[in-house]
């Protein structure tokens, strides 16, 4: 064995033979119960405390809170619904008018789909001369 | 014997029977590394008192890394260092071995104790306040250097050349002893 060896083989063996006397034992006993209630009492959890605890309470705690402002912001902004468009087939005026195309138009939109495409149809025709030829009424009548 | 983890976990959640436990455990060991430290019962007994206190204030939040002993024993150095420090310098001396108790019934035995004790603290109080703190960390706490260079701060060389030069201390004085 080494010199080095015997002196730690000697301190080692040699711990020192001490206890704790009464009077200490029940002053240290008192000051930690009263530092560990101290400790506690300021610790108290509040209910938020005990559910963020948890993990899986965790979760269930982010997913209402987002569910609510979803909800909420639903709520506060509700979506726009763009109204029904009416879907114009007819190319001319003179087709846009013809009794099918606004009965069409009358499944799609009601009366007021109607209207519009009348309304859409006098657009498209134009100011019209007070004056209108033969020629050119024939020629409107006929497609032509 | 209880596991000393479920002491601890039960200690965490408010137990004070857990701390007992605990404190029956350590308190001599401790009290024996702190008298070792400062030479002075007394000091030795207010540096184990505000470790427990200290300790005892974690509840609900103490972790464990290591082994309670190893966490205990640090924080005992520690205030052991500080009081060290703030204290006077006095030379102790042989005073402190007045100030142990041995557990023993046995008369011839306690004697026989309390004369080892008190050997053993007329060595080591030859020792700089350093090289007494890592050799009796080491040797009695059990713990590794790495561990008392973690705890106190300083890197593992310092440790390992004070505790080596603690030892050759120690030799000496006891070569010069025996040829005496």
């Amino acid at each position: 064995m080494k010199p080095t060896e015997n002196i730690e083989e000697f301190v080692r063996l040699e711990k020192p033979c001490v206890t704790t006397g009464g009077e200490m034992d029940r002053r240290t006993i008192d000051d930690s119960f009263a530092a560990m209630d101290e400790t506690i009492r300021a610790k108290k959890p509040s209910a938020a405390g005990v559910i963020l605890r948890s993990r899986v309470a965790r979760l269930a705690a982010a997913a209402v809170i987002i569910v609510a402002v979803g909800l909420l912001m639903v709520y506060r902004n509700p979506p726009v619904q763009p109204p029904p468009r009416t879907v114009g087939t007819a190319k001319s005026p003179a087709e846009m008018l013809t009794m099918i195309s606004l009965n069409i138009a009358y499944r799609r939109g009601g009366i007021e789909a109607v209207d519009e495409q009348t309304s859409k149809a006098f657009e498209m025709l134009g100011s019209q001369s007070a004056t209108v030829s033969i020629h050119e009424l024939l020629a409107e009548s006929n497609g032509v | 014997m209880i596991d000393e983890k479920i002491l601890v976990r039960r200690f965490n959640r408010g137990s004070k029977d857990a701390f007992r436990m605990l404190y029956e455990k350590y308190k001599d060991d401790l009290l024996g590394l702190a008298i070792t430290l400062l030479r002075d019962r007394s000091l030795a007994e207010d540096v184990v008192h505000d470790v427990f206190v200290s300790f005892a204030g974690t509840t609900g939040s103490f972790h464990l890394s290591g082994t309670l002993k190893g966490y205990l024993s640090t924080c005992v150095a520690n205030a052991a260092r500080d009081r060290n420090r703030s204290r006077s310098r006095r030379d102790v001396g042989l005073d402190a071995a007045e100030g142990m108790h041995c557990d023993s019934d046995d008369p011839i035995e306690h004697a026989i104790d309390s004369e080892k004790s008190g050997r053993l603290m007329q060595l080591l109080g030859h020792l700089p306040y350093e090289q007494r703190e890592v050799v009796m960390l080491h040797l009695h706490q059990e713990m590794r250097f790495k561990e008392i260079a973690e705890a106190l701060d300083i890197s593992i060389n310092t440790v390992q050349s004070r505790y080596r030069y603690g030892l050759e201390k120690l030799r000496s004085i006891m070569n010069s002893m025996v040829t005496k």
